[in-house]
C-alpha cells in the first residue's frame, strides 16, 4: 500500500471484521495509522534525521477509539536543529493530510503534528511542559492532560516516558498543581436527572439520545487520568490505569466497581459501530436499550459521577 | 360620593384599557425575541399594523357583533360604533368600548403566534380582518354579549376562553395548515431547536405582559367598588409567580437545565391560568392554579413538538392548554362567597358545589374552542387556496421575512454580514 487512498480502501473494506472487541478495533486503528505514517515518511524522500517518537493522544492514545475518531497526535524528536525542525514539521503536515484522507478528520483543536506546538524537540517539549504547568491557565493545563494520554505508535517510547516523568516530578514538587488539573475537568455533563431519569439530548438529530462521551466516558477518563498523574502511572488506557491504581491499597474502595463498569461502557460504545460520522459514535438512543440495559447504564453513569465527585473532594 | 365612584370606575377601566394595549408591547418583544434575527423586524412590526386593522374592524362590526341586539349566536346592531354619551351611573360607553377593543387585539395577536416566521404578509392582513369580524366577536357574544352561553353561569373573569382560547385555536389551525418551518424537523423525525435570537427581549416581553395583565384581570372588575381589584391583582401576581417557579423547576427536573424560555413561558402560563379564575378563587388556590399551569406548559410544549406542530412562540401551550386548565379550575376552586352568593355560577367541587360548575366550564371551553378552531381552519384553508398558499416561498423563508415581505432587515448590519459570509471574501472585507 503506497498511497493514502489505497490504505483508505483497505481500511473501509476490513474494519467491520475488527468490531468484535475494543482491543481488536484499536489495534486495527494503530495498524492503519502506522501505515499512514510509513507512506507519509516515504513521501519526504529522506529518512528521519534523528531519533523521534510519533505519538497519538486523545481517545486513540487511551486505546479507546470507536469506529471513527478525529486525529490527535504529535512528534518528539531528539535534537533541535533548523533542518530537523523543518523536517519534522513537514512530516507532521504530511501525516495529518494522510490521516484525513484515510478517514481520521483533522482535529478542530489543532492537536496535530503539523502544529509546531505539538511537534518539538525533546528539550523544547520539556520546557514547554514546565512552562504550561507554571502558567497554570485553563488552556495550558488542558494541554498537559492531553499530553499525558500520549502513546507512541512509531519510534522511541522512552522519549515520552521521560517527558511524563517530568510532569510527575514537577507535580510532586508543586503539590497544589493537582488542584489546577482538577479545576480543568471539574465540569461534567450530567447523564442522570434529579428524578433518576436519563438526561437525553432535547433537540437536534440526536434527540432522545444520551451523549456517552460527555456523560459516561469523561467522568471516568478524567478522574482516572488525574489519579494517574498523581501516582506517576504512565499507562494510557483508562482500564490499564485502573488496574495499576488498584494495586495500591488506598484506591481499592474507590475503584472497586470501576473496571467492570468501564468495560461495559466500552462495549456500549462498540455497539455504535454503525456510525456514519464521528458524532454518531457518541450517541446512544436510550429507548433502544432493554430495561436491564437501561438499569445497567444508569448504574454506570451514577458510579462515574460518584467517582468524579469523590476525586473532586480529595483535591 | 356616587359621582366620585363613577369617575373612579371610569378612570380605572380606562387605565386598564391602556395596560391591556401595552400588552401588545409585551407580545412584540416576546415574539421578536423568540424568533430569529432575519424575521425580527417583521415579527415585531406586523403587530402594529394588525392592531390597526383589528381596531378598525372591531369599530366597524366587531363590537356590534358582540354587544348589538341580535340572537343567541350573534349581535346585529351598534355597527360603526359612535356612542359619545356620558356615564349614566356606570362606565361611559367609550371607556367600555376602549377596554373591549384591546381584548380583541390581544386575542388577534395570540392567533398570529401560529403564523410566525413563515406566513405571507397578505395572510396577516386578510386574517386580521376575518378574525376580528367573524371569530372573536362570535365567541365573545356567546359568553359576554348575551349569547347562548351567557346565561349558563360560566365563570370567566377576564376572558380566558374568549381571548386566550379563541386566539390559541386560530393559532392551532394556522400551525397545522402552514406546516413546520424549514429546518425544524429532521428526516429521522427528531426536532431541532430553532432558538430565538434574543432572550433579553423575550424576558422583557414577559415582564411587560405581566404588568399589562394587572389591567387585563384587574380592570375586569369594571370598577373600584370594595377595592376588589386589589384582590384580583393579588391572585394574578401569585399565580404568575407560581407558574414561573413551577416551570423552572420542572424544566430543571426533566432536562437537567433550568432553561430561560421555559421559565418565561411558565410565568405566562401562570397568568393565563388565573385569567378565568382570578375573581373567584382564594389566594392559596391561585398559587395552586399557577403551579399546575407552569407544570403543564412544559409538558404541553414537548407534546406539541412531538406531534410535529411547530409553535415558535409556544402560543398553543401557553394560551391554549393552560387556558383550558385555568377555565376548568373554577369548577374546582370557586369560592361560594364569590360565586353562588353573588349569583355568578356555582361554587367549585372542593367547596361542595358538586360537578355542576365544572360541567358548565367544560361546555364553554369545548363549544368556544371548536367554533374558533373550525371557523379559523375553514377561513385559512380557503385563503390558502385563493392566495396560492399562505406561506412564503422557501427562498423567501430562508432569506427572512424582513427582506421578503418588507424590503429591509430589522438588523441590517448583522444580516449584511451574514450574507457576506455566504458570498465573497471581498464583500466580507467591505463589512469588516
Amino acid at each position: 500500500m503506497e498511497t493514502y487512498e489505497a490504505i483508505k480502501q483497505w481500511k473501509d473494506a476490513n474494519i467491520t471484521a475488527f468490531f468484535k472487541s475494543n482491543r481488536s478495533l484499536n489495534e486495527f486503528h494503530d495498524q492503519i495509522m502506522r501505515k499512514v505514517f510509513q507512506v507519509a515518511s516515504d513521501k519526504l524522500n529522506q529518512p528521519p534525521p534523528c531519533d523521534y517518537a510519533w505519538f497519538i493522544t486523545g481517545s486513540g492514545g487511551r486505546f479507546e477509539q470507536g469506529r471513527i475518531s478525529d486525529q490527535d497526535h504529535g512528534i518528539v524528536y531528539e535534537q533541535s536543529t533548523d533542518a530537523n525542525n523543518e523536517y519534522f514539521i513537514k512530516l507532521g503536515e504530511e501525516i495529518s493530510y494522510g490521516l484525513d484522507v484515510v478517514g481520521y478528520p483533522y482535529c478542530t483543536g489543532n492537536i496535530m503534528s503539523s502544529n509546531p506546538i505539538w511537534c518539538k524537540s525533546f528539550e523544547h517539549w520539556k520546557l514547554q511542559l514546565v512552562n504550561w504547568m507554571e502558567k497554570e491557565t485553563w488552556e495550558t493545563i488542558r494541554y498537559v492532560q492531553i499530553f499525558y494520554d500520549a502513546r507512541v505508535l512509531v519510534g522511541k517510547s522512552s522519549l515520552i516516558e521521560q517527558l511524563k516523568s517530568t510532569i510527575y516530578q514537577y507535580q510532586l514538587e508543586h503539590p497544589t498543581l493537582i488542584r489546577a488539573f482538577m479545576t480543568n475537568i471539574k465540569h461534567i455533563k450530567n447523564g442522570i436527572g434529579p428524578m433518576g431519569q436519563f438526561l437525553v439530548e432535547p433537540y437536534g438529530g440526536y434527540q432522545g439520545c444520551i451523549n456517552l462521551k460527555y456523560t459516561a466516558f469523561l467522568p471516568y477518563v478524567n478522574s482516572i487520568r488525574l489519579l494517574s498523574i498523581k501516582e506517576g502511572i504512565f499507562e494510557t488506557s483508562t482500564i490499564d490505569r485502573i488496574y495499576r491504581l488498584m494495586e495500591m491499597e488506598k484506591y481499592h474502595e474507590l475503584l472497586q466497581n470501576c473496571t467492570e463498569y468501564f468495560e461495559v461502557l466500552t462495549k456500549y460504545r462498540l455497539s455504535l459501530t454503525e456510525a456514519e460520522d464521528y458524532d454518531d459514535t457518541h450517541y446512544l438512543h436510550v429507548k433502544q436499550l432493554t430495561k436491564d440495559e437501561r438499569k445497567e447504564l444508569k448504574r454506570i453513569l451514577l458510579e462515574g459521577k460518584r467517582l468524579h465527585d469523590e476525586v473532586k473532594k480529595r483535591f | 360620593m356616587e359621582a366620585v365612584q363613577v369617575l373612579m370606575d371610569n378612570l380605572w377601566v380606562a387605565i386598564g384599557a391602556i395596560l391591556v394595549f401595552f400588552m401588545l408591547g409585551g407580545f412584540i418583544l416576546l415574539e421578536a425575541g423568540s424568533t430569529r434575527m432575519k424575521n425580527a423586524g417583521h415579527v415585531a412590526g406586523k403587530t402594529i399594523f394588525t392592531a390597526g386593522i383589528g381596531t378598525l374592524v372591531f369599530w366597524a362590526v366587531g363590537y356590534g357583533f358582540i354587544y348589538g341586539e341580535g340572537n343567541a349566536f350573534i349581535g346585529l346592531s351598534n355597527f360603526f360604533y359612535g356612542d359619545a354619551s356620558a356615564a349614566d351611573g356606570g362606565l361611559t360607553p367609550a371607556v367600555d368600548f376602549s377596554f373591549q377593543v384591546m381584548f380583541a387585539l390581544v386575542s388577534l395577536t395570540i392567533a398570529f403566534g401560529g403564523f410566525a416566521e413563515r406566513a405571507k404578509l397578505g395572510a396577516y392582513v386578510i386574517f386580521a380582518v376575518l378574525f376580528s369580524a367573524f371569530i372573536y366577536p362570535v365567541v365573545a357574544h356567546w359568553i359576554w354579549g348575551g349569547g347562548w352561553l351567557a346565561e349558563h353561569g360560566k365563570q370567566d373573569f377576564a376572558g380566558s376562553t374568549v381571548v386566550h382560547l379563541t386566539g390559541a385555536m386560530a393559532a392551532l389551525a394556522a400551525t397545522m395548515i402552514l406546516k413546520p418551518r424549514i429546518g425544524k424537523y429532521n428526516k429521522n423525525g427528531t426536532s431541532n431547536n430553532l432558538a430565538g435570537h434574543n432572550q433579553v427581549y423575550t424576558t422583557l416581553g414577559v415582564l411587560i405582559l405581566w404588568v399589562g395583565w394587572f389591567g387585563f384581570n384587574g380592570a375586569s372588575t369594571f370598577g373600584v367598588s370594595d377595592g376588589f381589584l386589589g384582590y384580583v391583582i393579588l391572585n394574578t401576581q401569585l399565580a404568575a409567580a407560581a407558574g414561573a417557579v413551577a416551570a423552572m423547576f420542572t424544566a430543571w427536573a426533566v432536562t437537567g437545565k433550568a432553561d430561560i424560555p421555559t421559565t418565561l413561558n411558565g410565568a405566562l402560563a401562570g397568568l393565563v391560568a388565573i385569567t378565568a379564575s382570578c375573581g373567584f378563587v382564594a389566594p392559596w388556590a391561585a398559587v395552586i392554579i399557577g403551579l399546575v399551569g407552569g407544570l403543564m406548559v412544559v409538558f404541553s410544549m414537548k407534546l406539541f413538538d412531538g406531534l410535529k406542530l411547530d409553535d415558535p412562540i409556544a402560543a398553543l401551550s401557553v394560551h391554549g392548554t393552560v387556558g383550558v386548565w385555568g377555565t376548568l379550575s373554577n369548577g374546582l376552586f370557586a369560592l361560594p362567597a364569590l360565586s353562588t352568593d353573588i349569583d355568578w355560577g356555582q361554587a367549585g367541587l372542593f367547596y361542595g358545589g358538586g360537578w355542576e360548575q365544572l360541567g358548565v366550564q367544560t361546555l364553554g371551553v369545548v363549544a368556544s374552542g371548536i367554533y374558533a378552531f373550525v371557523v379559523s381552519f375553514i377561513i385559512l384553508k380557503v385563503m390558502d387556496k385563493v392566495m396560492g398558499g399562505l406561506r412564503v416561498t422557501e427562498e423567501e423563508e430562508i432569506m427572512g421575512l424582513d427582506i421578503s415581505e418588507h424590503g429591509s432587515y430589522g438588523y441590517p448590519e448583522q444580516m449584511a454580514l451574514e450574507q457576506a459570509k455566504l458570498t465573497t471574501a471581498a464583500t466580507k472585507e467591505k463589512f469588516s
